[in-house]
């Protein structure tokens, strides 16, 4: 075998392996954050039992969903009942494969780039895979056959393709900014011509709504609405399976967290880091580290709206989605495309 | 060689089929005799696993086997998964041809937004497994037979004199052919009038669509 090959095999693998358990730690502990902030802002205790601070507790969730019987209804599908849960979960863990956490590290004689794959239309991947984690809900809603889980797949698909318009149009003006669809090169420019949410803030509240839309959460949560269905298109599931479609939604939040820090946010860099003089290897830390913070902030304002605003009604989200939002993107576009017209920036 | 190694592992695959088939009931023991089997094949085989020609066979076969499924299966929803996974497969066969943005759009647009349309539709109307929509014997099935196979003679027609170029050599595109640059800067120069005249096409076609649709509101 070609030693370059084997050895980017190699690599790739050790840092597939290194994503998945530090996106599944989070995801974890997404659980037990959103519990605790949400009683923290109802004024309540939230789990605090299991180990110190609670801490213990997705651990014991974990295993207490390990061992609940799965029950598959006799009405239902069974193969794409099956095959629904996988759906969405997998594209929504793949999707992180293009961000950069960080800048690219020389590590035992090799450039390692912090990414596992550096893909020349990253944007477009992305945008790609989270079309298809729409898969997923609509055809456990289908294949579930019952008229609650319909209505949520309904509801969903419809849902992601109104809002998956907006969200691409509000990518356009990043894409616009930098000429090119590689992330990478969306960081270099917004590293030398500042981050792109200080002229760009129309086009991220856009991809932020959107984003709140496309994960299903809170104010746009009508495909699991558990006030009138129930709980939606994962109402015939149970055990494992349901524990995958909630692992999804959070895996769903974290990409979005990224994607919404990498495009807007200047992703892992930090200004001002090089007037400091750092030796490479201990910079890359402090980037690293600024991206999970900025990660980390997007997360905590995903619970946070989901603890402050109502549920949209089902009228109303397609206003927004159709009347607002739409047009708003196209209107930034025109603007962002006037800017780097005249090289304001 | 990678295509006998496909060859066989179609054969694995279609003797598993038969079982399942035949004898329902052996289908456990049957899938781990032949699953070991492959395994086996592909232990000893590992470097047809680097070559170009071998991936090119087997997404060739999946694409081909999937578009069978679609017209094949008796539930509409199913044959709706097998179509959005021959458009993977055609996605995958622009990558091969170094075309990497096509493949990104055909996954967006064929096998994300349209074929989420598709099962919006099935889902509204609560589609069952089909019937009574075979067609029965009469002159729509002979003609049906009739064209099909003249289909088949001009395909067979076309590929006959090529069978020497059925494979691509991996350094025969240019990468920067299939990037977004080099796909806008032909849409905005050498095909701008067919692309405009396109783009005013679908407007033209949208228009239609809501204007016919409000009528129906009124009546």
């Amino acid at each position: 075998m070609d030693p370059n090959l084997s050895q980017l095999l190699v690599e790739s693998a050790v840092k597939i392996a290194i994503f998945f358990f530090v996106v599944m730690t989070a995801v974890a502990y997404m659980t037990l954050v959103e519990r605790r902030v949400s009683a923290w802002i109802q004024d309540r205790q939230g789990p605090n039992r299991v180990g110190p601070f609670g801490l213990l507790q997705p651990l014991a969730d974990g295993i207490k969903f390990l061992f609940k019987e799965e029950i598959t209804p006799p009405h239902v599908y069974r193969p794409v009942y099956l095959l629904a849960p996988l759906l969405i979960f997998v594209p929504a863990l793949v999707t992180f494969s293009v961000i950069p956490i960080g800048p690219a590290v020389e590590l035992y004689g090799r450039m390692v780039r912090l990414q596992i794959a550096d893909v020349d239309n990253g944007v477009l991947v992305i945008l790609a895979l989270s079309a298809m984690g729409v898969y997923g809900v609509a055809l456990a809603g289908w294949s579930s056959n019952s008229k609650y889980s319909l209505m949520g797949g309904l509801r969903s698909s419809a849902q992601l393709i109104s809002y998956e318009l907006a969200m691409g149009l509000s990518i356009v003006g990043v894409l616009m900014a930098a000429g090119s669809l590689r992330l990478n090169d969306i960081i270099e420019r917004q590293a030398e011509h500042g981050w792109n949410i200080l002229w760009q803030f129309p086009g991220f509240l856009i991809f932020l709504t959107a984003a709140f839309a496309e994960t299903n959460r809170l104010p746009f949560d009508l495909p699991e609405a558990d006030t009138e269905l129930v709980a939606g298109y994962h109402t015939e599931y149970s055990g494992m399976r349901f524990s995958m479609f909630y692992m999804a939604e959070y895996v769903n939040m974290i990409t979005a967290s990224a994607l919404a820090t990498t495009l807007y946010c200047g992703g892992y860099h930090v200004p001002g880091l090089y007037r400091l003089g750092l030796p490479p290897l201990v910079a890359a830390l402090v980037q690293v580290l600024a991206f999970c913070v900025k990660v980390g902030f997007f997360l905590f304002v995903y619970v946070w709206v989901r603890w402050t605003l109502p549920r949209f009604r089902y009228d109303q989200l397609m206003n927004l989605g159709w009347k607002v939002l739409l047009p708003t993107a196209l209107v930034h576009i025109l603007w962002v495309s006037f800017v780097v017209l005249m090289d304001w920036s | 060689m990678p295509v006998y190694l496909l060859l066989e592992l179609i054969l694995v695959l279609v003797l598993f089929a038969l079982v399942r088939v035949y004898a329902p009931e052996r289908t456990l023991l049957a899938g781990a005799i032949l699953g070991a089997g492959a395994t086996a094949l592909l232990a000893v085989n590992y470097r047809a696993l680097l070559s170009l020609e071998f991936w090119v066979g087997l997404i060739g076969f999946v694409a081909i086997l999937s578009a069978l499924m679609v017209v094949i299966h008796p539930n509409p929803m199913v044959s709706i998964l097998f179509l959005i996974v021959n458009l993977f497969c055609i996605a995958l066969f622009y990558l091969i041809l170094q075309a990497q943005f096509l493949a990104a759009l055909q996954i967006i647009i064929y096998a994300g937004a349209i074929m989420v349309l598709f099962v919006f539709v099935v889902m509204l109307l609560n589609l069952k497994a089909e019937v009574g929509l075979r067609v029965a014997a009469g002159p729509q099935r002979w003609g049906a037979l009739l064209l099909g196979a003249a289909f088949v003679a001009l395909l067979f027609n076309a590929i006959r004199g090529r069978l020497d170029q059925a494979y691509v050599e991996p350094g025969m595109f240019d990468p920067a052919f299939g990037a977004a640059r080099g796909l806008g800067g032909l849409l905005f120069s050498k095909y701008l009038f067919a692309f405009e005249a396109a783009s005013v096409l679908l407007i033209a076609a949208m228009i239609g669509a809501v204007i016919m649709a409000k009528r129906q509101v009124r009546r």
